[in-house]
């Protein structure tokens, strides 16, 4: 499969190497993301609303490997911050961190959606 | 000459972190076959007694309990592990304290390559699964003077008790360890890497060329230098006076007892 991926958010290195170009394989994981990412969104909200600091790191901590691997921009800092300084930030800036992470992921989201349907639908 | 086939069980409650692994190993390396997946401690329990996996890619944090936690449930450990966790996680110093295999998630595939050749000379060998049991003991030990640091060396695994070493002496790639009875032992780990290791453990790097033991130090007698219990004076470096002080007042009022594994 060559594709000249036209993406803003994401980079896609990653999976067109694990891929190696397979069709199927892209699919697999870029469903997966579409499939796991939704109720880690709403997990993070919950704990944004309850203000559970742990239960916000746990998710991060969670998603963070698959976020990696999709290359998503401008989210690694806020991922590291939430992941690491959950214990001391400011709850204001905290809630600020989560709130761009789940921004960020929603477009990330959209992105993703956008791919499946224009490349395998 | 084919190599044996390996049977592994991937233990994460990550289902992105069984495909991935599961398809960089078919692509890369054929010969570890995946038997099972499990999401939790406790479903990799039920896996390992239903599987007899000979490798367990094992997350080291889960929901219902630590990787560690779950090893600490087995009778007996008849496999090789290799760790699963973030590069910066808070388990990676314990991991590395005991020298144990690990990857960093997203998976790397030269870490993947050479956790599986170390696997693979293992195997077979029940002696080899000494530093999980040593790390599992050392994981139950509250004082960390009475923790062993292992470390891999050409000779095999050097075990070392922390309250045995004085200090430790950096040659670029290379450490000298200075024990009790004026023992001395090489490892091939920079200062830097045992720093890393060692400084939530009563240890403290006074100067570029020295770690040394907290437990250990008998006299402070100028700022630039202090006597240890083998009589040997070493230099405080200028620019480290001030942390020394403050750190060498709280291990005094302190003392390191309780470690965060």
């Amino acid at each position: 499969m060559d594709i000249k991926w036209n993406t803003s958010l994401l980079d896609l290195k990653n999976l067109i190497g694990i891929s190696r170009g397979d069709p199927d394989q892209i699919l697999k994981y870029l469903e997966q993301f579409q499939k796991l990412i939704p109720p880690r969104l709403a997990q993070l909200q919950q704990g944004l609303g309850k203000k559970d600091r742990e239960m916000i790191r746990k998710i991060v901590h969670q998603m963070s490997p698959q976020l990696q691997f999709f290359g998503i921009e401008g989210i690694g800092t806020t991922i590291t911050r939430l992941e690491f300084e959950y214990e001391t930030l400011p709850m204001e800036e905290l809630e600020d961190l989560v709130k761009h992470l789940i921004i960020n992921l929603e477009s990330a989201l959209l992105e993703i959606v956008r791919i499946i349907r224009t490349y395998f639908k | 000459m084919s190599l044996k086939r390996i049977r592994s069980l991937i233990i994460d409650d990550d289902p992105f972190i069984h495909n991935l692994l599961r398809d960089k190993l078919q692509q890369h390396i054929p010969q570890v076959e995946v038997v099972a997946t499990a999401n939790s401690g406790e479903e990799g329990l039920q896996a390992i007694e239903h599987f007899k996996p000979e490798v367990i890619f094992l997350d080291v944090e889960m929901p219902d309990m630590t990787g560690f936690e779950m090893l600490q449930k087995l009778n007996a450990i008849p496999f090789q592990i290799i760790f699963i966790t973030s590069y910066r996680h808070y388990a990676i110093k314990a991991i590395r304290f005991n020298a144990l295999d690990y990857l960093t998630k997203p998976i790397d595939l030269g870490e993947l390559k050479n956790a599986i050749k170390r696997c693979r000379a293992k195997l077979g060998n029940a002696s080899e699964n000494n530093p999980l049991k040593q790390a599992l003991i050392n994981l139950k030990t509250k004082n960390a003077a009475d923790q062993t640091l292992i470390l891999h060396t050409q000779e095999g695994s050097l075990h070392i008790q922390l309250s045995q070493i004085i200090r430790i002496e950096g040659e670029r790639n290379y450490s000298r360890i200075y024990l009790v009875n004026q023992k001395k032992k090489i490892a091939s780990k920079t200062l830097k890497d045992l720093e890393e290791i060692l400084d939530d453990k009563g240890f403290f790097r006074c100067h570029k060329s020295h770690l040394i033991n907290a437990r250990h130090i008998l006299a402070y007698p100028t700022r630039y230098s202090l006597m240890l219990s083998d009589q040997t004076l070493i230099p405080v470096a200028r620019r480290k006076r001030e942390a020394f002080r403050d750190w060498h007042d709280r291990m005094v009022d302190n003392p390191v007892k309780t470690l965060t594994q």
